[in-house]
């Protein structure tokens, strides 16, 4: 059967049956949908590419000791590794050779799989275990076994990452790709583990004058217009329209005790809300 | 040779980007580049509408399949294709259940995977070849073979699929984005849209007899129109702005069957959407 030159059949009819998606009477009609939450009891927690994983050892053990801790206290969460040094290595490689954007977000994907990889093996007798973008479907099981799933922060673009309007590296990194992940599963909370106490008013390793902010809002951020932050400029876009996830937390992973104050609900590092 | 540093407890590799933060807006300006370098530049990336052409059935296939034929002995084309009414259909029954905009976005690709799996089968006797994203790095493989690759068109960001930046949460990355993104990896000598109208008209001309096809048009300035209603994406007119190798797309009348031909030509037969970057 047809209809209106078209092949169509009943109970083909609903609310955007015909419809273009790109009409805006059809969005506006649907601006109040409501969401279920996915995995509202889990929390995703990033661990720093440049700041924890490329400081070796002395950084990643005592992290690792806190997150086990936590865990076995009942706090279930999924790992998400950031990329670091090796990653701006291969970006400016790239950049080097005037590569596309979606071709550096596709090299820069590798190393956060070698950072998460690391820490599968070091967490494997704790119950680490990797979870894929194709696996992750597989979370309820990995959780209900009381396994640690590791990711990778990056988000699954790569040579479908969009150019930006300034500059080539990719918008989309691994904060991203953890706040995603966090929005789409309705996560508990979303924890960034650095080096440093949070967010300040400019690069504190660089400017000694640089001034803590506990907290701030992802808008401030964005039109207090300076020039470095601590997390991803996207992320604090995302989350003004994000359903589920409307505040993130940034920790000093070096300082003993700040994580586990974090899982505990405490205000520690900085705190940016939509 | 690179050479590893240290000093402030981490390890560095000697790079461009060495201690930096990629977030600083000042160094991501630094990265900008005026020429950036396409995978396989000589490609045309044909996108076949779901819902203009394929849910025509035969009568706007068939004949749109013969002319890839036999444009396929003098142009290199990749064919895309979107879901349509089963689109639709999903994320109707989707938005009912309340799944978040991930959710939508990772389920809403596998009825595009049935058009693909429909092109691909009409057109094997000519090449036609199912064109898959872990195949991506073998796309001279099957051109130089003479081969149609055919590929769906959501962008893989599944469960990774942003907030919306319209009102609703439905996904803005549909088939029309991921198949400029492709196009734009590959650097693609053109970006056709096949649809069902003749263009992009100034207000729906089934509904307003006074409505014009727009000849030509900028991205931004299409996006500021705000029309009601558009026969592609407005992400893709976001997505085209901001790309470095590809600075127009066409939408033309898959019905009127020379067009495709005429297109791959080089001549307007449709809607020219360009970038402010295009020359």
């Amino acid at each position: 059967m047809k209809k209106d030159g078209k092949i169509w059949i009943a109970g083909m009819d609903n609310a955007l049956a015909g419809q273009s998606l790109s009409g805006h009477e059809m969005h506006e009609k649907l601006a109040t949908r409501d969401t279920v939450t996915v995995l509202p009891d889990v929390w995703v927690i990033k661990i720093g590419g440049q700041s924890v994983m490329d400081r070796g050892r002395e950084a990643v053990y005592p992290i690792i000791e806190e997150l086990v801790a936590a865990k076995k206290s009942g706090i279930n969460f999924i790992l998400a590794a950031g990329g670091g040094t090796r990653a701006r290595h291969v970006y400016s490689l790239g950049l080097d050779l005037s590569l596309p954007t979606g071709m550096l977000a596709r090299l820069g994907a590798s190393v956060p799989v070698q950072n998460a990889r690391m820490l599968q093996i070091l967490t494997a007798k704790h119950g680490g275990i990797m979870c894929y973008p194709e696996e992750l479907e597989k979370l309820p099981f990995f959780l209900n076994a009381g396994c640690l799933p590791i990711t990778s922060g990056m988000p699954p673009n790569e040579f479908w990452e969009k150019s930006q309007k300034e500059g080539l590296i990719p918008a989309n990194r691994t904060d991203a790709g953890v706040y995603l992940m966090a929005e789409f599963l309705g996560a508990k909370g979303v924890l960034y583990i650095k080096d440093e106490d949070g967010l300040y008013t400019d690069d504190p390793k660089k400017n000694p004058d640089a001034k803590f902010i506990p907290e701030t809002t992802a808008k401030e951020l964005l039109d207090n217009g300076q020039d470095d932050l601590i997390v991803e400029r996207v992320v604090l876009e995302y989350m003004q329209r994000g359903a589920h996830i409307k505040k993130l937390q940034i920790v000093n992973g070096l300082k003993p005790g700040q994580i586990t104050a974090a899982l505990a609900g405490k205000d520690v590092g900085t705190i940016i809300r939509a | 040779m690179s050479q590893l540093l240290k000093g402030d407890g981490r390890t560095h590799i000697s790079s461009g980007l060495m201690r930096e933060s990629l977030v600083s807006r000042r160094l991501i300006k630094e990265t900008d580049a005026t020429v950036v370098k396409g995978m396989v530049p000589d490609v045309n990336m044909i996108c076949v509408g779901g819902r203009s052409i394929m849910d025509r059935g035969a009568e706007a296939i068939l004949p749109l399949v013969e002319a890839i034929a036999r444009l396929n002995a003098d142009h290199r084309m990749v064919i895309g294709v979107g879901g349509g009414a089963r689109a639709r259909h999903t994320y109707s029954i989707g938005i009912d259940l309340g799944l978040p905009i991930g959710g939508l976005a990772r389920i809403v690709g596998g009825v595009e995977e049935n058009n693909r799996d429909i092109l691909q089968f009409l057109l094997a006797p000519h090449g036609g070849i199912t064109f898959v994203k872990d195949h991506f790095q073998d796309l001279q493989l099957f051109l130089k073979n003479g081969m149609i690759p055919v590929c769906i068109g959501q962008p893989p960001y599944h469960f990774w699929e942003p907030p919306s930046v319209e009102a609703g949460q439905l996904p803005d990355n549909g088939p029309d984005t991921g198949l400029f993104l492709m196009a734009e990896i590959m650097g693609a000598k053109s970006v056709l849209y096949v649809k069902d109208v003749d263009g992009i008209y100034t207000d729906d001309p089934q509904k307003n007899p006074k409505a014009e096809l727009i000849r030509e048009i900028t991205a931004k300035e299409l996006l500021e129109r705000n029309l009601p209603d558009m026969p592609i994406e407005r992400e893709l007119l976001r997505t085209l702005e901001n790309a470095r190798t590809v600075h127009q797309i066409q939408v033309i009348n898959g019905l009127q069957i020379d067009n495709l031909e005429r297109a791959l030509k080089g001549e307007p037969v449709g809607t020219v959407v360009k970038s402010s970057r295009a020359k």
